[in-house]
């Protein structure tokens, strides 16, 4: 009887499990996109699970921007292109802009033929109505330097627009300037007719780009665009061609692996990675990298990690600590650390992308080679050395991985050259101020206590913050300073704030990459940015070292002069300014943006890659409108 | 029972649910008062981060409105009592970095998944574990019976995210049975039709697996130690020797009787359950308010962590509250001094 | 000895001591550690198991095997400390409230149940959020500790209540025995088995806590524990890199450990059940 039972039992478990696998196979057969996958490009965000899913309105707040809404959707006037250092007029028809004498007038003319998505034309009343409505209206993003800055704003004709400003300013044109963001202009026959431009939701957003808003899901986890029907009518379709891609879905994924399996799967075409995701990706045959060869990270974002010392904070305040700290690094192991040696080097304050390459850096390396540091005694020191690029090369090779011969390849991935591991010169100019050590080889300040510096990193581990946060601290941990890291939520508040020894934020603010005016990167070095400890700076990026000298206020005055097309003496002065950097080394600038991608070519191709640099490699950036011609798919 | 001691039973556990939220919302209130945090820069920080190039006035105008907006304006005192009018009124603030949205949207959004998964991952856990427990405890003597018991003291201890993760390449990847993560699939919203509602299911099935096996664990092995010792009490050898059918007897005597303190166990675990659903969403995507919670410690959102702190006490509470008042009506032997 | 010698005739309790002793013994082989535990690159990276390193090596440069060491010895620290704290808050809780009876046990009860009834996790992960990364070992103890009482003191209480009305607690009372040594002197012998079994349960739970937390990157990074050597290889994309040696020794150690715990506690449990103690009885 008890047998009977039991292979009743078993009967029943056995009939449970095989309907369980039944309805799972019946719920194999379902599509994972709503639209035909060869038709679509799918690539994710950087920015994070979508706040105001269903909101729009750019000009009145952060809206998520790069879910496709500023690369697909919305057009500027003119856009910052990293990747061949040039700066492209999309709705301007030209550039630069049109200045009169003293720069208090700005003439701007528009690229004509032009529409809305929803068919109306593109004129200079719509210009005219986004500058004067952020005059008037307080809470507008870019409220602020247009109620500054404009005293009247009016249209000449249909296609030319003229603005008169309340006192000179050459640079005015920046606030147009889309770089990551920018004052675009706004459809006037949408925005007349709503009352309250601010809690406006601007859905389904009408923008002059070649896609229209197609869904969207109500949480913030994806967005799908459609390709416009008259694509020839937007800036980029006229200028570049027709956009491959019918459709594009953008998405959010809560965790690397999530992404990582997605573009192993096929689900996923572009994803911004970290270091060890790319190398993960990679291994799939189907997935590329943009160089194709080692380091395969790109390396023409245009930023500078490094190290921001806090100028109100003893001893940062003394160039020699500065200095020494510098020196104390071994740059080889910091770039280990902070990046895997697949990011290039830079021993001055900007980025050694395109547009800097041939205007700085070539001009600088003379100068670096030959300049000194005083250590006080008669003693000089060369501090450059310009090796450290085939340092680094053989130090990669080592590590197995394929580095090329070739010296220009090598300065293209490495960069020109670092400052020397030199920690005996580093004593000499740390003793030089009283600095000593003790029995145990740890350092002390003059007054006697032991030197701890409080490194403040960001807390999210991928990003750039905190590996160079970990980089320093093993480095100077080594040379035997005490390093106490911190990774609070409030990181950036705290660098606004000035309540740090040093910070991991770019050491100075990210230059346009375009262009080689680098006014942007100076002005947070000017003396009226300079908030005391507890008050706010304005930027965080080289602003929160609260530095200021007054040779650099002068060579921004003379800067504040200078015409935009009038590229020798812009040059000329940006030299100067670097120059100056170097010697005071306010903060220390490490090593060139990075970005590690993983591209799928299981549905598309003809990416923009190292060997194929045409418009825009990033999908995040505004300028991927620009890349989408230009793709080929890989399925036909 | 009588109707004293139930009603006395009811106002004191009442009391203590006020008590206890309460107690967790003013916690909630001042941790993150504690620290010099200002918010308000956070985000204007991430606008400029973002390339917004705004200036210093434009920063200063938006310092002001903002401040009125996020109730960090006035003494604490003020604060802590404006605090509580809002929180009555379910009104936590909007959310620091997916400014304007209010916490409260945000969290109304996810909260049907989160409650979705942990309501039907809990039953199945409890009915699985309970039941598979109840015969392998009857039957422990057999090979399979002490089988299921090692693979499940090792599975037991495993850290829900690794697990989860496991399954996901398991099921997801090297064998493409299952979505790799969300909620639903792109381009389609979820509305109650059929489609949809299996779409939503094929979704759902690997985090509410990785839920029931890694929970049901837990449930299997002490039903299986109290089968054992009810197995062994005298009524149970009468049952037998008078005849009573093996299943009958499992089914009816052994873990009918074994089964009261596992509904206590139930009560106090949904607060451990909640937080492995966290974990669980976060590794499968599944937009619940595990993940919310992940993307606010990523992007340091005070107010949405707050928020939902705030909104997980009250939750569980009012859960574990509802399961205790049931308790009563389920126990005959309720004594309560 | 007899006790022990009757424990290891369980298998369970044999197998559990065996791997927490083997844990232990692996915690010390910490402090003989030729590697820093926290610096980076001092060995080639992410090499496979082979000699010297037993283990292989991981992503930052250190070796598996001696960082696992440091991560067993920092993770049972941990669980110690916060074992240790909450027992001492559970016992006087719970002798305070099962031997005094009436309003302060139900005041006690009162606070013991709300903080059992709100999601631990949660409140952890609220409290390690705002001290990111400033958490030492101890103040994660501490933390652990604070939220982790509550369910023994319950435990305690109930054996305390069913002390009280044995026979024996008359006699004492009676004869003028004082309440404090009545309460440690006849109590804490029937108490402190109780004790045990839940201090290994508080460990497991303890440990599992941490875990978790530092999964989400909620505690000090720097400092290995389980937790955290997990969360660096997770990170870190052990996993889908291949790495099999860096994400499977935290993942087995945990393993090891619990199971250890858990079987131990089980078998203390059976053995203490007085029904099992009387078929030992009679079998002898």
């Amino acid at each position: 009887m008890i047998q009977k039972e039991e292979v009743e039992g078993m009967r029943r478990v056995i009939w449970l499990s095989v309907s369980v696998l039944i309805a799972g196979i019946l719920l194999i057969s379902y599509p994972v996109l709503a639209q035909p996958r060869e038709e679509t490009l799918i690539h994710d965000t950087v920015t994070g699970v979508i706040g105001t899913p269903d909101d729009f309105n750019v000009w009145a707040g952060w809206r998520w921007p790069d879910r496709g809404l500023h690369q697909y959707c919305l057009e500027p006037l003119w856009i910052a292109e990293p990747a061949t250092g040039e700066i492209l007029p999309l709705l301007a028809k030209e550039w630069p802009p049109e200045y009169n004498e003293d720069f208090t007038k700005m003439t701007i003319r528009l690229r004509e033929g032009i529409y809305w998505n929803d068919g109306a034309p593109f004129t200079a009343d719509d210009v005219v109505f986004a500058v004067d409505l952020h005059k008037r209206t307080p809470q507008l993003l870019m409220h602020g330097p247009m109620a500054e800055y404009v005293k009247e704003v009016r249209k000449i004709d249909d296609y030319t627009v003229e603005i008169e400003l309340t006192r000179p300013n050459s640079r005015f044109h920046s606030y147009f300037l889309d770089r990551w963001g920018a004052l675009r202009p706004m459809p006037k026959h949408v925005f007349e007719k709503v009352e309250d431009p601010l809690t406006f939701k601007f859905n389904p957003p009408v923008g002059t780009g070649p896609y229209v808003l197609e869904s969207y899901d109500p949480a913030g986890y994806w967005t799908t665009w459609k390709r416009r029907e008259d694509w020839d009518r937007s800036a980029t379709g006229k200028i570049y061609g027709e956009p491959k891609p019918k459709y594009i879905t953008t998405r959010v994924f809560a965790t690397e692996e999530a992404k990582i399996l997605a573009l192993l799967n096929g689900e996923l075409d572009l994803a911004y990675l970290s270091v060890e995701g790319m190398r993960a990706a990679m291994r799939a045959p189907h997935v590329r990298t943009w160089r194709k060869e080692w380091p395969w990270a790109c390396n023409i974002d245009p930023f500078v990690p490094g190290l921001v010392l806090n100028h109100m904070k003893e001893p940062y305040n003394i160039r020699d600590v500065r200095w020494a700290l510098t020196l104390a690094i071994n740059i080889e192991e910091f770039m280990t650390i902070a990046a895997d040696l697949m990011a290039p080097v830079s021993p001055i304050h900007i980025p050694p992308v395109p547009a800097y390459r041939k205007a700085y850096f070539e001009p600088m390396y003379e100068w670096l080679l030959n300049f000194e540091l005083d250590l006080g005694n008669g003693e000089k020191f060369k501090p450059f050395d310009p090796e450290v690029p085939s340092k680094l090369a053989s130090l990669a090779k080592k590590k197995g991985y394929p580095v090329p011969e070739d010296p220009e390849a090598i300065k293209d991935i490495f960069g020109i050259g670092w400052w020397k591991h030199a920690p005996d010169v580093a004593e000499k100019l740390l003793k030089k101020h009283g600095f000593f050590r003790d029995e145990f080889g740890r350092w002390h300040l003059p007054d006697g206590s032991l030197w701890a510096i409080q490194l403040l990193g960001h807390p999210e581990p991928t990003t750039f913050h905190h590996r160079t946060m970990l980089a320093a601290a093993d480095q100077w941990r080594k040379f035997g300073i005490g390093v106490e890291t911190w990774t609070p939520l409030q990181f950036t508040t705290l660098n606004l704030l000035g309540e740090f020894d040093i910070n991991t934020t770019w050491a100075a603010l990210e230059p346009w990459g375009a262009g080689v005016d680098l006014y942007r990167t100076l002005w947070p070095f000017h003396s009226s940015q300079v908030r005391p400890i507890g008050e706010y700076v304005a930027f965080d990026p080289g602003g929160s070292s609260r530095w200021s000298d007054p040779r650099m206020d002068e060579i921004i005055a003379e800067l504040e002069k200078v015409d935009i097309a009038d590229e020798k003496t812009t040059i000329d002065l940006g030299l100067e300014a670097l120059k100056l950097l170097v010697e005071e080394m306010p903060t220390i600038p490490v090593y060139g943006g990075i970005a590690f991608l993983g591209w799928s070519e299981m549905y598309w191709t003809n990416y923009p890659g190292a060997e194929n640099l045409y418009p825009h490699p990033w999908h995040w950036w505004p300028n991927f409108k620009l890349t989408l011609p230009f793709l080929k798919p890989s399925q036909k | 029972m009588s109707a004293k001691t139930l009603k006395i039973y009811l106002i004191a556990r009442f009391l203590q649910y006020i008590f206890v939220v309460f107690l967790g919302l003013t916690l909630v209130f001042f941790i993150p008062r504690l620290l010099p945090q200002d918010p308000i820069r956070a985000i204007i920080g991430q606008f400029q981060q973002h390339g917004a190039g705004l200036d210093a006035k434009t920063v200063e105008t938006m310092v002001t409105t903002f401040q009125e907006l996020f109730g960090l304006s006035g003494s604490l005192l003020t604060q802590y009592t404006s605090f509580w009018k809002r929180i009555l009124t379910l009104d936590f603030g909007p959310s620091f970095f997916q400014f304007p949205t209010p916490v409260s949207q945000l969290i109304w959004r996810f909260l049907p998944w989160t409650l979705g998964l942990m309501l039907t991952s809990t039953i199945a856990a409890w009915l699985l574990g309970n039941v598979i427990g109840g015969i392998a405890g009857y039957f422990s003597q057999k090979r399979w019976a002490k089988l299921l018991d090692t693979l499940a003291t090792v599975i037991r201890p495993m850290p829900h995210y690794v697990f989860g993760l496991i399954l996901l390449i398991l099921f997801a990847y090297l064998w493409k049975i299952f979505p790799l993560g969300g909620g639903a699939s792109i381009g389609k919203n979820p509305s109650l039709t059929i489609a949809s509602f299996l779409d939503i299911l094929r979704h759902s099935f690997l985090p509410v697996l990785t839920m029931v096996i890694l929970n049901g664990v837990a449930w299997y092995h002490q039903m299986r130690l109290l089968v054992q010792n009810v197995k062994n009490e005298d009524f149970v050898h009468h049952a037998k020797f008078g005849g009573v059918h093996t299943w009958r007897l499992v089914s009816q005597y052994v873990i009918r009787n074994a089964m009261l303190p596992q509904v206590t166990g139930l009560a106090l675990s949904i607060g451990q359950i909640y937080s492995a659903a966290i974990i669980v969403e976060i590794v499968f995507s599944y937009p619940g308010v595990g993940t919310l919670l992940f993307e606010a410690i990523s992007r340091a959102d005070y107010n949405l962590i707050m928020g939902i702190a705030a909104i997980s006490i009250f939750m569980v509470s009012t859960l574990v509250l509802i399961v205790d008042l049931c308790y009563p009506l389920l126990d005959p032997r309720i004594r309560y001094r | 000895m007899g006790i022990l010698r009757e424990l290891f005739q369980d298998y369970r309790f044999a197998l559990g001591f065996t791997f927490l002793s083997a844990l232990v013994i692996l915690a010390f082989l910490s402090f003989f550690s030729p590697y820093d535990p926290v610096e980076w690159l001092q060995v080639p990276r992410d090499m496979p198991p082979s000699w010297p390193h037993i283990l292989g090596t991981n992503s930052k440069g250190q070796d598996v095997f001696w960082e696992a060491t440091f991560a067993i010895r920092n993770s049972l620290i941990i669980a110690f400390i916060a074992a240790l704290l909450s027992r001492i808050i559970a016992t006087i809780v719970g002798l305070l409230a099962g031997y005094k009876g009436g309003v302060t046990d139900q005041i006690l009860m009162f606070f013991t149940d709300g903080i059992l009834v709100l999601p631990l996790v949660m409140m952890l992960i609220l409290v390690a959020s705002i001290m990111k990364g400033q958490l030492s070992l101890i103040g994660l103890g501490i933390l652990l500790a604070f939220f982790g009482w509550p369910w023994d003191a319950r435990t305690i209480r109930s054996q305390v209540l069913s002390l009280r009305e044995q026979i024996f607690t008359q006699t004492a009372i009676l004869s003028g025995k004082s309440v404090l040594s009545l309460v440690f002197g006849e109590y804490m012998p029937h108490i402190t088995p109780l004790l045990l079994s839940t201090v290994l349960s508080n460990m497991t739970w303890s440990i599992s806590s941490e875990i978790t937390l530092a999964i989400l990157g909620l505690s000090k990074l720097e400092t290995p524990t389980l937790g955290t050597m997990l969360y660096w290889a997770l990170r870190r994309q052990a996993l889908l890199l291949g790495y099999w040696w860096w994400i499977m020794t935290p993942i087995i150690l945990t393993l090891v450990l619990l199971v250890g715990l858990y079987f131990i506690s089980v078998s203390l449990c059976e053995y203490m059940d007085p029904r099992s103690r009387l078929q030992r009885a009679t079998m002898e």
